[in-house]
């Protein structure tokens, strides 16, 4: 008796959780921070393949990248969190996975090879313990240059492929009236113009053992010197409004030919779009001067909260798969700017700025991954956008007291 | 009896978190809290911080500047009003309407008056006058002034409300005995009216010291902290790190050594008043 009314019971708990989980199986909160114009139509793009495929989803958009990551870790501490949140990979995502707040999804990216398509040094920060706890869906690159062509012709200017070219041609604009760099002086504008000036001084190498060791050695050398120097060397050629501008206007100022360069990711094209501007003609991408070539890598991902245990839900399962699909990855990309985080996507439909970046990164050593959101952990992040800003904007500190201090920001922070 | 609920919500919310922070800054804990303990490390980190050391000078420069020219502004504007202009009404008005808008406008504001390509540089040089330089917002040595200013400009009016109320107290036998002794106005209220106005003084110093300690929303939208981080203040600082980078440790011990230093500067001066009240209460 006493078992019947057990297995009646567990019938009935089955029975209404199956039905339960028809319901809800496909159900997908998505936390997000992309509430631009462009973000939001890049990200209809999975949405409507997540939709097509039977999928139901949430849109939870909260403006502000520290904002949404702050929302998405307090509601995991609160019991209630969204079953798919944009973070950001590395450090910070693998401690919320030492706490069990997150599921893996390696089911889906061991029947998808994940392993093989994805540049590796993704794959290594995508994972925790041997297993997928995100969804990379791009790859932003940070060392472009864009510049307006009309102004160089004018000036009478080759694109410049080394820094001293550069320093050359700066000089010449500058002797013609137009400001040479269009920069918006904000921390981590001023912070992906350095290192552009460091992969492009010190080399690809260089850059990849710098960031990946921290190391005081190369912290020290004369190489970070020379860095220091010519990053220096740059500070007359930006204009008196430059401090606090916001990156689009800067954009704005080269597509106008106001200013003849702009050091930006890759997602300024999206300005340019909305400019009137097809990227590659008025405005040209060429990847900052440097001595070999190199992509420094950004990465927007998503990660998946654990519902109940490590495994991945139905619902998180589909939208990991979804995310990283081919066709996907081509709409979505293509309204983000970016490119796509899978290498082996035809590449034939994007503008002539992404095509050069996905040939780019077939040539696994071009791989650098970006100090700002993924490369390295936050704090030393964040200490060296101080640091890197603080240097540029104090007229009066040697390379010496610049390097110097520096050094000392990483060690403290790492 | 009635204030227990009251007494419980300030207990735990107030000197309950004073306590988890401190303990927080305590230990290891970057995005999320953990309870391994390092003792003071994280001071150490954040006193060998250089922008810590520029957000804590910024503190003192922004609070003497901001406090006293709330003060000198605000008591002038009041005392020119309770002269008996014409139309008080609507200067009170005109000073009073920049309150009524929140620090996030007002920095926007400024940040477009200050800012040398489009604002007051560039709209005087317009009018001929090409040498006119006024470009603070984008100099790291001046930065932290346009803060002052516009912090200013914005709580003047609440200063200059509160003075005025003061001034209409003061008995009017005073002015008709000042008149018989044939003392100078400017005298009358160096000497006599301004001492007896103490306790409005004391009022709109906690109000403003107030205002200077959380100062957050002001610096974030005039200049972001920058050029660099040369007018960034402890709050932003603190909120930073804790949201931003993920700093939670090194963000709480921030925000405990800003409440000490608050206590520090603040607290004898209170005690000083406050007992002065109590004891003139008494006589």
């Amino acid at each position: 008796m006493m078992k019947f009314s057990k297995i009646a019971a567990s019938v009935a708990f089955l029975s209404v959780g199956v039905s339960a989980g028809a319901l809800h199986a496909q159900t997908a909160e998505v936390l997000h921070w992309w509430t631009s114009g462009s973000e939001q139509a890049a990200l209809g793009e999975i949405r409507k393949a997540f939709e097509a495929k039977g999928g139901t989803w949430v849109d939870t958009p909260i403006a502000g990248g520290g904002n949404a990551r702050a929302a998405a870790v307090n509601r995991m501490l609160g019991g209630d969190p969204a079953a798919v949140f944009q973070f950001s990979i590395g450090q910070q995502l693998r401690e919320l996975a030492d706490q069990g707040l997150l599921a893996n999804v390696g089911d889906v990216a061991t029947a998808e090879n994940w392993d093989e398509k994805l540049p590796p040094l993704i794959v290594k920060a995508a994972k925790y313990d041997g297993n997928y706890i995100a969804a990379p869906i791009n790859i932003h690159g940070e060392n472009w240059m864009f510049y307006n062509t009309a102004v160089l012709e004018e000036a009478g200017i080759e694109v410049p492929k080394t820094w001293d070219d550069f320093i050359a041609a700066a000089e010449k604009l500058k002797a013609a009236g137009v400001t040479p760099i269009g920069l918006g002086g904000q921390p981590w504008q001023e912070r992906i113009m350095f290192n552009s000036v460091l992969l492009g001084v010190a080399g690809r190498e260089f850059y990849a053992e710098l960031y990946s060791t921290l190391d005081d050695d190369l912290l020290k050398s004369d190489t970070m010197r020379k860095v220091f120097e010519t990053f220096a060397a740059l500070k007359p050629f930006v204009d008196e409004a430059s401090p606090g501008r916001n990156w689009n206007e800067a954009t704005n100022m080269v597509a106008k030919g106001e200013a003849a360069f702009q050091f930006m990711g890759d997602w300024a094209k999206g300005e340019i779009i909305a400019a009137g501007i097809e990227p590659g003609t008025t405005v040209g991408c060429a990847f900052a001067p440097a001595i070999d070539t190199a992509y420094i890598m950004t990465v927007d991902a998503f990660a998946f909260s654990a519902m109940d245990g490590e495994h991945a839900t139905p619902a998180q399962t589909l939208m990991a798969q979804v995310m990283l699909e081919p066709d996907v990855q081509i709409a979505f990309n293509k309204k983000k700017g970016s490119i796509p985080a899978r290498l082996d996507v035809p590449a034939d439909s994007f503008d002539v700025c992404a095509q050069t970046a996905i040939k780019t990164l077939q040539d696994k050593k071009t791989h650098l991954v970006s100090t700002g959101l993924f490369g390295v952990p936050s704090a030393v992040s964040g200490a060296i956008d101080d640091t890197i800003s603080n240097f540029w904007n104090s007229a009066d500190m040697s390379p010496e007291e610049g390097q110097a201090q520096f050094q000392q920001a990483i060690s403290y922070a790492k | 009896m009635a204030l227990i609920p009251a007494m419980t919500i300030t207990i735990v919310c107030f000197y309950g978190f004073i306590i988890w922070t401190f303990v927080i800054s305590l230990t290891r804990s970057r995005l999320l809290p953990v309870y391994k303990f390092t003792g003071f490390e994280q001071y150490v980190r954040l006193f060998a911080n250089e922008r810590w050391w520029t957000a804590m000078q910024n503190l003192a420069i922004h609070g003497f500047l901001f406090i006293g020219g709330c003060v000198v502004f605000g008591y002038f504007l009041a005392i020119l009003i309770d002269r008996g202009v014409k139309a008080e009404g609507m200067f009170r008005t005109l000073f009073m309407l920049p309150l009524s808008m929140s620090f996030i406008v007002t920095g926007v504001i400024w940040q477009w008056v200050m800012n040398p390509g489009l604002g007051l540089q560039e709209a005087v040089r317009a009018l001929g006058w090409t040498g006119f330089e006024f470009n603070w917002i984008v100099r790291p040595d001046r930065s932290i002034y346009t803060l002052a200013i516009a912090g200013i400009w914005q709580q003047v009016g609440l200063c200059m409300a509160l003075f005025l109320a003061g001034l209409r107290n003061i008995d009017p036998n005073i002015w008709k005995a000042s008149r018989v002794d044939g003392i100078p106005v400017w005298r009358v209220y160096l000497h006599i009216i301004t001492p007896m106005m103490r306790t409005v003084f004391f009022t709109v110093f906690i109000l403003m010291s107030a205002i200077v300690m959380k100062a957050f929303d002001l610096v974030v939208a005039l200049t972001g902290g920058g050029p660099g981080f040369s007018s960034d203040l402890p709050a932003r600082f603190v909120v930073d790190h804790i949201l931003n980078r993920q700093e939670l440790g090194l963000g709480a011990a921030g925000a405990f050594v800003l409440l000490c230093t608050v206590i520090a500067v603040i607290s004898p001066y209170i005690y000083f008043e406050l007992k002065k009240e109590r004891g003139g209460r008494g006589h």
